[in-house]
């Protein structure tokens, strides 16, 4: 049981990795990213060639796969700049699409559907799967927490502020004088990098990746934490990370629970209760559990 | 003083229940575990190969269980993902301790799950297609009952070969199978005096193929090698017609589809020939998937899922032990050799039992396996297309 927890708590770590990526683009800028899948495939896939084929060291090759991601991500954001709202989220989403049917389909650079094994990652092997994946684990949250506290740092900062006016209202930052296009381009770009890295230690923490890992259901879960930890905190995209991943496994022991259901049934009543869990939270608690904490200034009459 | 409970808290603590609350099963009943594309792209599949796995390991345990105990099956949802299917072989591997896990169905997921099992010593029976999942360093800890590409063509080309076509032309939608089959089809033709002028790969999504058609007829082959998918093979099929090739067709029996036969006038489709690996209709394992799910056509994984359980639960009863390392020593024992032919595994546990020799024949065929895990041989079932239906030609 604890192996599995464990394991769990790797996979927890990962998604808190992409909700923070995508807490600075959309809770923080305002954009809505779909295309998330997208950029933690090309970070999974640059990461895992970088050490098959140009045989880099795991961390060499998680630099590259976040440098990657992040130029990946700044061409997505300057392309769709002057889009908002649902058209951003369709066009983002499309691009995840994209990235998954290259993936399928150029075979000569990542191996087609059937997808890429035998990705190396510093002690597998060596190490029991235990302590391979305590060490996992150990690495996965230390990133986890260097980069909330760099983002939470940049959230306070005047980047951060400029970000939010953004957000909130792009003609009055441009009014105020601030250049809007470098700041969601560099914005996205961040936000992809620790996407590009989650992707990077999800390939060697699974040893394989293949198109169908990232398909759209990465995202939907991703969205879901960010929603339920509360959109543009930091803390709360991790808690929520957490959260989705108690929820998804957690309503795996379900089955023992409720006798006499075949397992179809388990399997769906497990799908639906996260919907459920998600429309409770957005109606009881639109805000998130650890809602953005907003610094008010109050003006003397 | 009254202790509170605010929202927050009931809502962790109810969290935490499921993880708590583990189902109090017999201490001495056998871990088995099952992956399954109960959801997803697999979901038309999953559900009944789940009620097949279970159904057998509820007659197993009726009538006596393996070695004086029982097997305690555990199905989990793979969602057809990669990373889902990770979760549940984790789940099943680590905290339900299975001996060995059955009917992992996509290739992608099979290729994720297989390192988890062969460093715990996890027997993974599998029934996904993509020749490179036996090509994996699985020490023997990998079985697969889906006849691999390699199989596939070499049994196409045969077809080909008794039927006097001399020239194959091939044209392929993008697949990570269509040049392994082309190369292995065009080995066996040549093998044959036949021989194979030209593959085209194409993409399936084209809503024309003229040029393609064009240049293939233009090596005059007297047969084309269709290794499509329904909607392309419909607009091959037409396109074909149209530029005057007379020749004969052939293509997978889930190209050949009603939908397709019917969307053509008869005339276009008539003649064409395809097929589909076959469980073996004709055994009494088959029958009992059969009796399982109430239908009269099981689909190939339904009866490939049987045959895994049954595998498992003959060599657990061949070794008298029950561990993954004990099913790896002795599912060939059980599955091919000069033992009883049975095909009915609670019979095989049996004899098993009385100290006799068994070889088991199974409901997707005779479970003959290679040293890298892949079935020997199975029933193949070649079909013809006349006036808008598919003809069984024969099953061999």
């Amino acid at each position: 049981m604890l192996d599995y927890l464990v394991s769990l708590s790797v996979f927890a770590g990962l998604y808190g990795l992409l909700a923070l990526g995508l807490n600075l683009v959309w809770g923080l800028g305002g954009m809505v990213n779909l295309g998330l899948a997208g950029l933690f495939a090309i970070g999974a896939y640059a990461s895992a060639l970088a050490e098959l084929r140009l045989h880099l060291a795991l961390p060499a090759a998680a630099i590259f796969a976040a440098l990657l991601a992040a130029g990946a991500g700044a061409l997505l954001a300057a392309v769709t700049a002057r889009l908002k709202g649902d058209y951003l989220a369709i066009v983002t989403l499309g691009f995840a699409e994209v990235i998954q049917l290259l993936a399928a389909n150029e075979i000569w650079l990542t191996n087609g559907t059937d997808g890429l094994p035998a990705i190396p990652a510093p002690g597998r092997g060596r190490l029991s799967s235990f302590h391979f994946d305590i060490a996992s684990t150990s690495v996965v949250w230390l990133a986890v927490i260097l980069v909330s506290l760099l983002l939470w740092r940049l959230s306070q900062a005047p980047y951060g502020r400029v970000l939010r006016a953004i957000r909130e209202d792009e003609t009055v930052a441009a009014v105020a004088g601030k250049r809007v296009l470098a700041f969601k381009v560099s914005a996205f770009a961040a936000g992809s990098a620790v996407m590009g890295l989650a992707g990077s230690l999800y390939a060697a923490y699974t040893g394989y990746v293949a198109p169908d890992s990232f398909d759209v259901l990465v995202t939907l879960l991703v969205v879901l934490a960010l929603t339920a930890g509360g959109l543009g905190s930091m803390a709360g995209a991790v808690l929520g990370a957490i959260l989705v991943v108690v929820l998804t496994e957690g309503t795996r022991f379900l089955g023992g629970l409720l006798p006499g259901l075949s397992a179809l049934q388990v399997a769906s009543l497990r799908q639906g209760m996260i919907g459920v869990f998600l429309l409770l939270l957005l109606r009881f608690r639109p805000e998130g559990i650890l809602p953005e904490r907003m610094r008010r200034h109050h003006l003397e009459d | 003083m009254t202790a509170r409970i605010s929202r927050r808290t009931a809502l962790a603590g109810s969290l935490a229940l499921p993880f708590l609350a583990r189902t109090g099963e017999a201490a001495a009943s056998i871990p088995l575990g099952a992956i399954n594309p109960l959801t997803g792209a697999g979901g038309a599949y999953g559900p009944s190969m789940a009620k097949v796995a279970k159904a057998l390991v509820e007659r197993i345990n009726r009538t006596g269980g393996v070695i004086g105990r029982s097997i305690a099956l555990d199905v989990e949802d793979d969602q057809t993902n990669p990373t889902v299917g990770v979760e549940a072989a984790r789940k099943l591997i680590d905290v339900e301790k299975v001996v060995a896990i059955v009917g992992t169905w996509a290739s992608a997921v099979t290729t994720a799950v297989a390192p988890l099992c062969w460093d715990s010593h996890t027997m993974l029976f599998c029934v996904s297609g993509a020749d490179s999942i036996t090509r994996l360093p699985h020490h023997g800890y990998i079985i697969r009952t889906q006849p691999n590409t390699y199989l596939q063509s070499g049994r196409a080309a045969e077809f080909l070969l008794r039927h006097g076509c001399r020239r194959v032309s091939g044209l392929s939608a993008q697949t990570p199978f269509a040049v392994d089959s082309w190369n292995r089809l065009k080995a066996v033709l040549g093998q044959g005096g036949a021989e194979g002028v030209g593959d085209i790969i194409y993409d399936a999504k084209q809503t024309s193929f003229r040029s393609e058609i064009d240049s293939t007829l233009a090596a005059k082959p007297d047969t084309l090698f269709l290794n499509s998918y329904a909607p392309d093979l419909e607009i091959l099929l037409r396109e074909s017609y149209q530029a005057g090739f007379a020749g004969q067709r052939f293509t997978f029996a889930y190209a050949a589809t009603d939908a397709v036969l019917k969307a053509l006038p008869a005339p276009v489709t008539n003649g064409l020939w395809s097929f589909a690996p076959s469980p073996d209709v004709a055994s009494p394992a088959y029958k009992a998937v059969q009796a399982i799910l109430g239908i009269s056509d099981p689909d190939p994984y339904s009866c490939q899922i049987y045959d895994h359980v049954a595998l498992v639960a003959l060599a657990i009863g061949k070794a008298g032990v029950a561990s993954g390392v004990a099913i790896h020593d002795n599912v060939r024992r059980i599955s091919q050799g000069p033992g009883q032919h049975v095909s009915d595994p609670v019979e095989g546990l049996r004899l098993l039992a009385a100290g006799k020799e068994i070889n088991y024949d199974g409901a997707s065929g005779p479970c003959h396996f290679t040293p890298s895990g892949d079935i020997l041989s199975c029933k193949f079932l070649f079909q013809v297309a006349e006036n808008r239906h598919n003809k069984t030609l024969s099953i061999s």
